[in-house]
């Protein structure tokens, strides 16, 4: 025995014993199927090691106890006559059916051990499923103990630095990536890429990935992730925040934050509460920031007037972003006045409060609360020339959980200077949207009131005509 | 090829663990370049008419097909336009190849009212025994008849004919040729065994995930995971992977949004996202061990017409981050160790099938290389971009290798030219349906299917 090993040496000896206890261990008392790339993940040998010292615990095993429950499955490879050509083929078979493919092939050129379990295996996919379970964890070295190694397999310099470096604030609700907000019903998805410390596009998303999780509850990222962008934003996480920061940079950080504090006081008033404002009190700076494009739009209405906030008092119901998007950029004048430095000690104070008080009111608003605005704007522009209008939007941000880039239609205010009818549209589905609202808490039914707000929304327009002549004096 | 070689230690890992096994490292590419950049396009513009396609066609194929016609019919034959003809003189004409088809698919009878049709249903070949052969040219039309096989072939073929105007006014054919094989390419193979493994169709995203584990065991065999040590050795030697279309499943293209009710439908994200997130990662995979060149095909995420644009980057994060991703153009074309190779994803193939009695793929392919342009039937029939300086999609030189990507089985063959033209014509075979891919040995010009199976419950192969 000794001179049989002795090449390998004493310490080998142990390592030798060690492996063939593992595997007992993972087929015997763990049930597992244990593969040959499993093993060497596992073990962290080489795949051939692994094969050898699977076919040396078989071996073993059956010499000491040749009733012993285990189930070997071998790869053969070689070459098949088949149609004509001679193919080669490669195939997982059964031990039973061994010899019987071995017998086939004209030529072999393999046969080794594929994996071993206690029990027998109907099929392949429970071999596929821990193979895929194994590799999916080790995706960053998944050449590391295979037989070849290619010297050009080399990871690209990225062309430049990450676009915007991880933003820091512990105030931003960061979405746990892991947390799966449900989409289509798929859950925390296994099959989502570890995130990747690269530049460019790949920053962003490695920015994302890797923030932390604050302890911001599956609700709330459920619909953070359902949100358009538009309205939404309002009362809705930050997480779309987060991503539109990125895009834009932290100067539009520091803008953001100062509209979305303005944001949570007006929104109070109006009785507008997201439903998920009650669970992060630290995301409420985030929160409301609107999408930076909604920014740029509420930046070029900066005459937003103090009469739209007193005309907001009527429409105590009337969630749309519109009215917080006009709070917010009547705060946004105000503040740029103030130093920037100031804006983030400003802003951050505030928020807590207007979230703690937000969160006890009444749910039901939150549902509303989505674009369904546009009339307000209106009637408060009422006598101006610019009109807030209900269009139908793209909305493009990136998904946190899923890592790409979601595009969504949405109905969005937008300023133009067609002034007609637009106001009765809030009047006509205030009313509309009291009785909808207590049934729907749930994020993802928002967008569905958005779109039913819409609809009444659009056909009040219709009839506008008249009563606009009556506001606008 | 491989079994030979490996042949000895086969059974070399039925053994207990013995010394460190050894690592291969991979061959490296000695020369690759890209040669796509015809159908690569920068700044598109739809806003011309596809009239122009078949005007620049024409004259690009029109010297080479004259000279073919002297060569055949002599050199004092007559080549006339249509509009120089005269009846009853022996002549020869160069022109495009229309086929009126009843039975095909037109847009304009769908929208027509007065007709009330129910659109036609796809059908796997259009051709009917009433189909008729019409010869353009730049200025008039003529229908043809006679010695000419109306059934096989297809809309815009620029051939030349040989025959006299009758005086019904039509043509009659007494013979007709085509381009031919191209003119040979310098032969710079590599002198030691060298393979390039094509494969189409992984079809991920599928319902049934029977085809994974063959496409796992795909990626184990190339990245040197899978067999005993001299299978290994020789995976080693395979210097390169292409991937011809259809990395995702026709499944993934159904959009849900258009037929189901809205409240059904909010928030699902498309099946092809997934899909890609599986491709991304056996592309990682992969990529880490060889270099790839991603083709684009039919059900994959980028337009449509041909020629495909290659995928965008950001869609493969993970495995973006290797140099050894290529992504590429549909039709693809680039010189790997002084071979040149050339294929599509099998679009224009199918594209034929369906519009002439041809069945055979690799019959086909042979036809589109000896009527020497890789996809005759666009933009009639086949999606392309309308192209009006010149048409990429003439072949002006005989490439080494020559596949088409999504065929329903394996087959090929070694093509021998007049002027010395080698070509390896390969239909590669769609892997979701038939689990095999090819194995091309660069030095030889062989090409060897490796078919990968599973056991599944009724246990056989």
């Amino acid at each position: 025995m000794a001179g049989a090993r002795g090449k390998r040496g004493p310490g080998a000896a142990m390592a030798d014993e060690l492996y063939l206890e593992n595997i007992d261990e993972f087929v015997t008392d763990h049930n597992r199927i244990v593969t040959y790339k499993w093993l060497s993940y596992t073990l962290g040998v080489h795949v051939n090691l692994a094969k050898q010292m699977l076919y040396d615990y078989v071996e073993r095993k059956r010499k000491e106890n040749s009733g012993a429950q285990l189930h070997v499955t071998y790869l053969v490879a070689g070459n098949l006559l088949q149609n004509g050509h001679v193919c080669h083929k490669v195939a997982v078979v059964r031990e039973d059916k061994l010899e019987a493919m071995k017998s086939k092939l004209s030529t072999v050129a393999s046969v080794h051990v594929y994996s071993i379990q206690k029990a027998l295996l109907k099929d392949s996919s429970p071999l596929y499923n821990t193979d895929y379970d194994i590799v999916k964890t080790n995706l960053q070295h998944c050449s590391k103990f295979s037989a070849i190694c290619c010297a050009a397999a080399v990871p690209r310099t990225p062309p430049d630095a990450p676009r915007v470096p991880a933003p820091a604030q512990s105030t931003q609700g960061q979405r746990d990536p892991d947390a799966a907000g449900v989409v289509n019903g798929h859950g925390p998805p296994a099959a989502k890429p570890p995130p990747q410390q690269h530049g460019g596009i790949m920053g962003m998303f490695a920015a994302k990935a890797a923030a932390k999780p604050q302890g911001t509850p599956k609700e709330a990222k459920a619909e953070a992730k359902e949100a358009p962008g538009v309205s939404a934003a309002s009362s809705k996480p930050p997480i779309k925040n987060n991503i539109m920061n990125n895009f834009f940079g932290k100067a539009a950080m520091n803008k953001l934050k100062a509209s979305s504090v303005p944001e949570q006081p007006k929104e109070e008033k109006e009785a507008v509460k997201p439903s998920v404002a009650v669970a992060e009190p630290e995301s409420s700076p985030n929160t409301a920031a609107e999408k930076p494009g909604k920014k740029t739009e509420s930046a070029r209405i900066q005459q937003k007037d103090k009469k739209s906030k007193t005309k907001r008092a009527d429409r105590s119901d009337d969630e749309d972003e519109r009215d917080p998007e006009s709070v917010k950029k009547r705060r946004k004048r105000i503040k740029q006045l103030q130093s920037d430095s100031s804006d983030e000690e400003a802003d951050v104070p505030l928020s807590p409060t207007p979230e703690e008080e937000r969160a006890p009111s009444p749910p039901p608003v939150s549902a509303l609360k989505t674009e369904l605005e546009p009339a307000s704007t209106e009637v408060s522009a009422a006598g101006r020339k610019r009109k807030r209008k209900r269009v139908l939007k793209s909305k493009m941000f990136i998904d946190e959980e899923e890592g790409c880039m979601v595009t969504e239609k949405v109905y969005e205010s937008e300023s133009c200077t067609d002034s007609e009818d637009e106001f009765p549209k809030p009047k006509a589905p205030a009313p509309h949207k009291q009785p909808v609202l207590p049934t729907k808490r749930e994020p993802k039914e928002e967008r569905k009131n958005l779109k039913k707000g819409a609809a009444p929304a659009n056909r009040a327009n219709k009839q506008v005509s008249i009563m606009g002549f009556f506001q606008k004096k | 090829m491989f079994s030979e070689q490996a042949a000895p230690t086969a059974q070399g890992l039925l053994a207990p663990p013995s010394a460190e096994p050894p690592t291969f490292p991979r061959v490296p590419v000695s020369g690759y370049s890209d040669c796509s950049q015809p159908f690569q396009l920068g700044e598109r513009s739809f806003s011309r008419q596809y009239a122009h396609i078949y005007a620049v066609r024409l004259a690009g194929m029109r010297p080479g097909l004259e000279q073919r016609a002297r060569s055949r019919w002599g050199n004092d034959i007559a080549l006339r336009k249509l509009s120089e003809l005269q009846a009853g003189e022996k002549c020869c004409v160069v022109g495009t190849l229309f086929k009126a088809m009843e039975l095909q698919p037109s847009i304009l009878q769908e929208i027509s009212e007065e007709h009330n049709l129910v659109p036609q249903p796809p059908l796997p070949k259009y051709i009917q025994p009433s189909d008729e052969l019409i010869l353009e040219d730049e200025l008039q039309r003529i229908k043809l008849e006679g010695a000419i096989d109306v059934q096989r072939l297809v809309t815009g073929t620029i051939l030349a004919v040989y025959g006299s105007e009758q005086d019904d006014g039509r043509f009659l054919v007494e013979d007709h040729c085509f381009t031919d094989l191209p003119p040979p390419l310098p032969w710079n193979g590599p002198s030691s065994d060298r393979f390039v493994l094509l494969a189409s169709g992984l079809g991920l995203g599928s319902v049934s995930g029977e085809a994974l584990l063959s496409t796992q065991l795909l990626v184990d065999v190339v990245t040197g995971q899978l067999g005993a040590e001299g299978e290994q050795s020789c995976a080693a030697h395979i210097t390169r992977v292409i991937l011809a279309g259809n990395l995702l499943s026709q499944n993934t293209q159904s959009r849900d949004t258009i037929n189901k009710a809205k409240y059904l439908t909010k928030k699902t994200q498309a099946a092809s996202v997934e899909a890609v997130k599986m491709l991304d990662e056996i592309l990682l995979q992969l990529c880490s061990s060889v270099p790839v060149d991603v083709m684009p095909g039919e059900f994959d995420p980028t337009n449509y017409t041909l020629p495909q644009q290659p995928l965008h980057r950001c869609m493969l994060p993970l495995a973006g981050a290797y140099a050894t991703l290529h992504l590429v153009t549909n039709p693809y074309q680039a010189n790997l160790d002084g071979v040149r190779f050339l294929g599509t994803s099998g679009q224009n193939i199918s594209d034929i099938f369906k519009y002439s009695s041809m069945d055979d793929y690799l019959e086909i392919l042979e036809w589109t290389l000896l009527a020497g342009h890789i996809s005759p039937t666009a933009p009639d029939t086949l999606g392309c971009y309308p192209f009006y300086k010149s048409d990429p999609f003439i072949l002006t030189e005989c490439p080494h290798v020559y596949f088409c990507g999504n065929a329903p089985h394996f087959q090929s063959k070694l093509l021998q030219g007049k002027e010395g033209q080698r070509v390896l014509l390969v239909t590669v075979p769609d892997f979701s349906a038939t689990q095999t891919a090819c194995l091309i040995n660069l030095r030889n010009l062989t090409c060897q299917p490796i078919t990968f199976s599973t056991f599944g419950a009724d246990g056989e192969d």
